[in-house]
């Protein structure tokens, strides 16, 4: 039965395709915004280091110092538009058996996470999450590579939400 | 019967005996370099195990164990004071190991596991028979089974209850030794030692006369390109008495099997597959074929030749200290292939492959192989060709020419097949593995395409299971048209979601 789909406080009706809350790229390109800053300092020091305890020719210098802005613009330019990228591509669908997490820009996957086989779940929050109001809902399986399935970028609400209706249905455990 | 339990009072024996069987050969080592002058440190490094020993032995002392209604309690700890409650039914294994000194004084080392893994298990050490017994009658009965009562024979309280699946004499351990080889382990250690005394330049220099680059391999190489003034004879040497090493060390390896694997019997009873093994140190290691994730037959080249083949299972408790201790790598360390069969249907029934229809993969994947292998291959030639002449090309093709026959031979091998109970995949050309996992075991299921997969309309599946290694892919196929990997992807998880999942 649809039920009309909110994406503040009402989860996940059956059989649709959700995106993630759209504040997740802002997130993102934060960070990708870090890991620029981070790659650019550390590029110009590696030139400075080269300038200084180096033999190196000024035409070599000017050719690795070239490289410098390139590195930097290409990292800005990467943080901005992935994240928008991978925002589109990534979407989860939860019905009566299973949920399954579709992602990835280059690297696509879909992962399908019986419902039966949720041991338990974590709703977490990092700082920078919690003041975009988001967090991350991760589902423990039995399993070894896919033991810990996250999924970034719910509203903190859905999350919650989510992780309340998956909560495993029966008592047996079975170990 | 709640009272409380102490270890046997000679545990305290045991465990110093532990602590100085790991003193042994470095203090061998220390003694022998004393003399010599060098590594004096290392000698007086060795008394550092003391304070360790006295830490054993006091939790030999305060170690105390009670069997209540439905679960064990183990306290143990001498300054932080641990409490551990294992649930009767959340314990997955119950073995039982004793060497030859374990044998003397009538005393068992009792590991207990359970499927979380390292944390919740308890090792009892030592304990006697009687108490062993206890347990498992407690934990059988909480279970709900049946359990043997102690024979009071010599051997191990599992008494001889059951159907014997596989039970090897001394030509089938002589097979195993050959074929499983580990004997190289003895070997490394060999060379490391002559390293560490530095034997190996004399050894070296002897052999191979006066070549400018040092190190023996180094050596070696060079003479075969005619750089060093070496003879043929002293290279044909050289070759011989590699050969002679790898022959000593898979003799090495049969010794080892005898010892180790000595009476190797697996006996199926009610669900328990119970296996039994050694010379010196006697091992019994239980496990519930409910707890069987996966299930692996291994075919190398040599199994082949010997027309047999080695079974592995995977259960929840992971890859762990633990079960590497109780060797239960190896459900069957060796068995004949006419055997297989009979012995794969009695350990998972649901492993019924006689009538599975064993699927191809995409005839493209070759091409995606040979690439694989020749990036490889391509990246270690020019660094040859780089460091020695330039003629070493030539190997290149040769390489070339290996990886597409390799190439076509894996795709050719790999095969995927579902039944009704089971899901399973064959991969390998030269060493062969055959991977089942019962419907029942599923857990994620993935389907996943690389920009390469993307390019030519392929996709990959991915099964997930519970204990396997963390680099395992056994259970992965790649290189499957993407329609046939969304339906395999689709029927698989349809499967996992209607059955509830019992560890």
């Amino acid at each position: 039965m649809p039920e009309p789909a909110a994406p503040e406080a009402n989860p996940a009706p059956t059989h649709e395709w959700h995106p993630l809350d759209p504040r997740v790229i802002q997130l993102d390109r934060i960070a990708g915004l870090i890991v620029t800053l981070v790659a650019s300092a550390a590029y110009a020091s590696l030139l400075l280091i080269l300038w200084v305890t180096t033999e190196l020719s000024a035409v070599a210098l000017l050719l690795i110092a070239a490289g410098w802005p390139v590195i930097t613009i290409g990292f800005a330019a990467l943080s901005w538009k992935y994240p928008a990228l991978d925002y589109a591509r990534t979407a989860y669908r939860i019905d009566e058996d299973v949920i399954e997490i579709r992602k990835g820009v280059w690297w696509r996957s879909s992962v399908h996470v019986p419902r039966s086989r949720v041991q338990h779940l974590d709703v977490s929050q990092g700082p920078v999450e919690r003041r975009f109001g988001l967090a991350t809902l991760s589902m423990y399986t039995a399993g070894t590579h896919y033991g810990h399935v996250p999924l970034r970028g719910l509203a903190h609400p859905v999350a919650l939400a989510l992780r309340d209706r998956l909560l495993p249905r029966t008592s047996i455990d079975g170990v | 019967m709640a009272s409380e339990r102490r270890l046997h009072p000679l545990s305290v024996l045991f465990e110093i005996g532990g602590s100085a069987k790991e003193l042994v050969i470095p203090g061998l080592v220390a003694l022998f370099a004393a003399r010599t002058g060098q590594m004096q440190w290392q000698f007086w490094a060795m008394f550092l195990i003391v304070p360790y020993a006295l830490i054993a032995i006091g939790r030999a002392l305060t170690f105390r164990y009670s069997l209540e209604g439905s679960e064990l309690v183990v306290r143990s700890g001498v300054v932080f004071r641990r409490e551990r409650h294992i649930p009767y039914d959340r314990i997955q294994n119950i073995d039982a190991v004793q060497n030859l000194a374990h044998r003397l004084l009538n005393v068992i080392e009792v590991r207990i596991e359970t499927g979380s893994g390292g944390e919740s298990d308890a090792s009892l050490s030592v304990v006697t028979r009687e108490a062993l017994q206890e347990i498992r009658e407690k934990v059988f009965s909480a279970r709900g089974q049946e359990v043997s009562s102690d024979t009071g024979a010599m051997a191990l309280p599992e008494a001889s209850r059951g159907r014997v699946l596989l039970a090897l004499g001394p030509r089938d351990l002589v097979v195993s030794g050959l074929v499983h080889g580990q004997g190289l382990v003895v070997i490394g250690a060999l060379f490391g030692l002559l390293w560490e005394f530095g034997l190996m330049e004399r050894v070296s220099s002897s052999l191979f006369g006066t070549v400018e680059e040092s190190g023996p391999i180094r050596q070696l190489a060079a003479a075969l390109i005619g750089r060093g003034n070496v003879s043929a004879v002293r290279i044909v040497a050289g070759v011989a008495g590699f050969l002679m090493l790898v022959l000593i060390a898979r003799l090495l390896a049969v010794l080892r099997a005898f010892v180790r694997l000595n009476g190797f019997t697996l006996t199926l009873d009610g669900d328990d597959l119970r296996s039994e093994f050694g010379l010196a140190t006697r091992v019994t290691a239980t496990v519930s074929r409910r707890r069987i994730q996966t299930l692996e037959v291994h075919e190398g080249p040599l199994h082949r030749l010997f027309r047999c083949a080695s079974i592995r299972i995977e259960t929840a408790g992971g890859i762990g200290l633990e079960q590497a201790q109780t060797q239960r790598e190896w459900l069957a360390p060796i068995v004949r292939r006419s055997d297989l069969d009979a012995l794969l249907r009695a350990v998972m029934p649901a492993a019924d492959l006689s009538d599975a229809e064993w699927q191809p993969v995409h005839p493209r994947g070759v091409r995606r192989m040979f690439v694989r292998y020749s990036i490889g291959s391509i990246a270690v030639s020019v660094v040859v060709v780089m460091l020695l002449e330039w003629w070493t090309l030539a190997v290149l093709g040769l390489l070339l020419a290996w990886n597409a026959v390799r190439a076509r031979k894996y795709i050719e091998h790999l095969r995927w097949a579902l039944t009704d109970s089971a899901y399973a995949v064959r991969t390998g050309w030269l060493r062969r593995r055959l991977t089942v996992v019962p419907l029942q075991k599923l857990q994620v299921i993935a389907v996943t395409r690389s920009p390469f997969d993307r390019r030519v309309g392929m996709a990959s599946v991915h099964v997930d299971s519970a204990g396997a290694a963390m680099m395992s892919d056994t259970l992965d196929v790649p290189f499957l048209a993407a329609s046939t990997a969304d339906g395999l992807g689709a029927r698989l998880t349809a499967h996992a979601a209607a059955s509830t999942y019992r560890w």
